[in-house]
């Protein structure tokens, strides 16, 4: 690491992480040449201009926005999903379902980014879905089993050999006999109390009952969260059958997060859902209910042995609700202060296709929540995606960023209405 | 996914055929493609995956893709997405979609700095050097993500996946012979010319 410091500021950085933030890591560090290396140290640079490029911006004409509001090409991300934004507004991580995370710098802030390319080449990554970065600028990244820490990443991620540490080690987030590929895509946040909030998918569509004893006990079909030196984890939430996106109210604190609901049941039901958490340990309902209060047919007619919270929002089948954030900035009006953003993937096999848009869901003084279209146009009149919105994060300057898998690329959403 | 809404509230199951029934069944490529509307989304009309999760199936053989459609379709093959779809499809529908799907024109090539003597001397034989399947029992797996490969790899391992061949080799591998296997294959590069 000694060749990355080229500063006084980065000297101080290392001070202040060797120092002051030691309590925050955990003691088991293992220093990045523990890991399992690819022995890369060369970076694969992404494209920006060209063709491609051009086709996206292209498609992004055809995209219905409030008035006011305009969406432009942030960067060519592929397989780009979840994001974490940095605290400095230096870097935007963005997760992928393959074994790339993606480093997105805007350098000249144009709010176009100049520079993508791969964050830590030399790791070897397994779905790195979910980045989070802590207040401190400590980068998490949620992999289908196991989490990674990389101290002050804003500012190391510019070599291949950023220090990393494990969180939780790979075989430890969940019995490996469960890891599965589909509902593996893990998010993470810190929530106000300091503590890792990441979500874990249960690997079927309908959870099976024998499973369900194995599943609460690690807390896959829910949200576990853990201190930040790795102690302390418990099962924070039950219920779920695959959650991918999850984020605190500003005000509030309360833990909200979207839920993917169950197939097979008809192009209209289940409905999707928002939740909002009111205390820990509370359940939400699968796999005895599909999604809202449908039953699933698996579970039907069987007592359900718990107490369920219904969601906040029931959301349209099959839409495929993933990402969210809530709104803090102060570019968009007021009325978007504090309300949730969220992107619908799109639903797979309803008959006509539903979603790959951005919602938007206020929520009134009495905690009622609504929610409405915000971005749509990402299918054609042939019924085919032209992208499928993954994920929504604020930047510094009160803009969103809006990730999408399909095309490849990150979106910025601004308001210029004032 | 409408047949599947109706026969669920019906309270019947959809007549479930046999895997030989699927495979003895003549496909019709031009109802196949009609049919794979429901595949598009994931697989891609032309059978390049569109996400990580699906695998190209363009240019697989047939008797690969109706096997493991009947396989998900009675339960011996499992996964959140396509046990749900197969449930739907009859002997015929199989038959259409894997004759759709192996029509389509796969070709591969490593890259540059590899060359064949660095492929995984286990695989080689039935998935190629290039990832392009031998024989048809087996799928192609040139420019699969790592994740998929690696996923199914432990699966056989586990025994939540079951083949003959598979199985046996699966057992005698670590998690990082797997991702060295799955990350060579991920390193070829595949090619679809669509049918027209």
């Amino acid at each position: 690491m000694k060749h990355l410091i080229s500063s006084t500021a980065m000297l101080m950085v290392t001070t202040t992480l060797a120092y002051a933030q030691t309590p925050a890591v955990p003691d088991n560090l293992e220093k990045l040449s523990n890991f399992q290396s690819t022995g890369t140290t060369e970076f694969t640079v992404i494209e920006q201009k060209g063709e491609f490029a051009d086709g996206v911006k292209k498609n992004l004409e055809r995209i219905k926005l409030p008035e006011g509001f305009k969406i432009e090409l942030y960067a060519i991300v592929p397989d780009a999903r979840h994001m974490a934004v940095g605290p400095q507004g230096i870097v935007t991580f963005v997760g992928t379902r393959k074994d790339k995370v993606w480093a997105v710098t805007d350098r000249n802030k144009d709010r176009v980014a100049d520079e993508v390319k791969d964050f830590a080449p030399s790791l070897q990554f397994s779905i790195p879905n979910g980045p989070c970065f802590s207040k401190d600028g400590f980068l998490y990244i949620a992999e289908q089993n196991r989490v990674l820490l990389f101290p002050a990443a804003e500012f190391f991620y510019e070599s291949p050999d950023v220090a990393a540490f494990n969180l939780v080690k790979k075989g430890e987030l969940i019995p490996p006999e469960h890891e599965s590929f589909n509902h593996t895509a893990r998010v993470c946040k810190i929530g106000p109390d300091g503590k890792i909030y990441i979500s874990l998918g249960q690997p079927f569509n309908v959870a099976p009952a024998e499973s369900l004893d194995t599943f609460k006990e690690h807390g896959i079909g829910g949200i576990i969260r853990m201190n930040t030196d790795g102690t302390g984890r418990e099962v924070y939430t039950y219920g779920i059958r695959n959650s991918v996106g999850h984020d605190f109210h500003p005000v509030t604190g309360e833990l909200w997060f979207t839920d993917n609901q169950v197939d097979g049941m008809g192009d209209d039901i289940p409905p999707g859902e928002i939740n909002r958490q009111t205390e820990a340990g509370q359940n939400f309902g699968h796999p005895w209910y599909g999604g809202g209060s449908i039953r699933t047919t698996e579970y039907e007619g069987q007592e359900v042995p718990v107490e369920v919270v219904m969601p906040a929002v029931e959301m349209d089948a099959h839409a495929a609700d993933l990402g969210m954030t809530f709104y803090t900035g102060n570019m968009f009006p007021a009325r978007y202060k504090n309300a949730i953003f969220s992107a619908q993937h799109g639903s797979w096999n309803r008959t006509t296709p539903i979603g790959a848009r951005v919602m938007v869901t206020f929520i009134d003084e009495e905690g009622k929540a609504t929610s409405e279209v915000f971005a749509e146009g990402w299918i054609d009149e042939n019924g085919e995606y032209l992208g499928r919105p993954v994920d929504v994060a604020q930047l510094r300057d009160g803009s969103l960023l809006v990730s999408d898998d399909l095309a490849g690329a990150l979106y910025r959403i601004s308001y210029e209405g004032n | 996914m409408r047949s599947v809404m109706l026969a669920f509230l019906g309270g019947v199951l959809l007549t479930q055929g046999t895997v030989a029934g699927a495979q003895e069944l003549a496909g019709d490529v031009e109802a196949g493609r009609k049919k794979a509307g429901m595949c598009r989304t994931c697989h891609g009309i032309d059978g390049v995956g569109r996400i990580p999760i699906a695998p190209h199936i363009g240019g697989e053989s047939a008797a690969y893709l109706s096997r493991q459609l009947a396989a998900f379709r009675d339960g011996t093959r499992t996964h959140e997405m396509m046990s749900v779809v197969a449930k739907g499809l009859d002997d015929q529908a199989i038959a259409d979609l894997a004759a759709w799907y192996s029509a389509q024109q796969a070709s591969a090539s490593l890259p540059s700095d590899k060359n064949e003597d660095m492929a995984p001397a286990a695989c080689v034989s039935c998935h190629g050097a290039d990832g392009l399947a031998t024989i048809d029992d087996a799928p192609n797996l040139a420019g699969e993500n790592a994740i998929y490969i690696d996923t199914q790899l432990k699966a056989f391992r586990s025994g939540k996946r079951k083949h003959e061949i598979m199985s046996e080799i699966a057992a005698g591998l670590s998690d990082a012979e797997i991702r060295d296997v799955a990350d060579w294959y991920a390193g070829t590069k595949l090619e679809v010319v669509p049918v027209k």
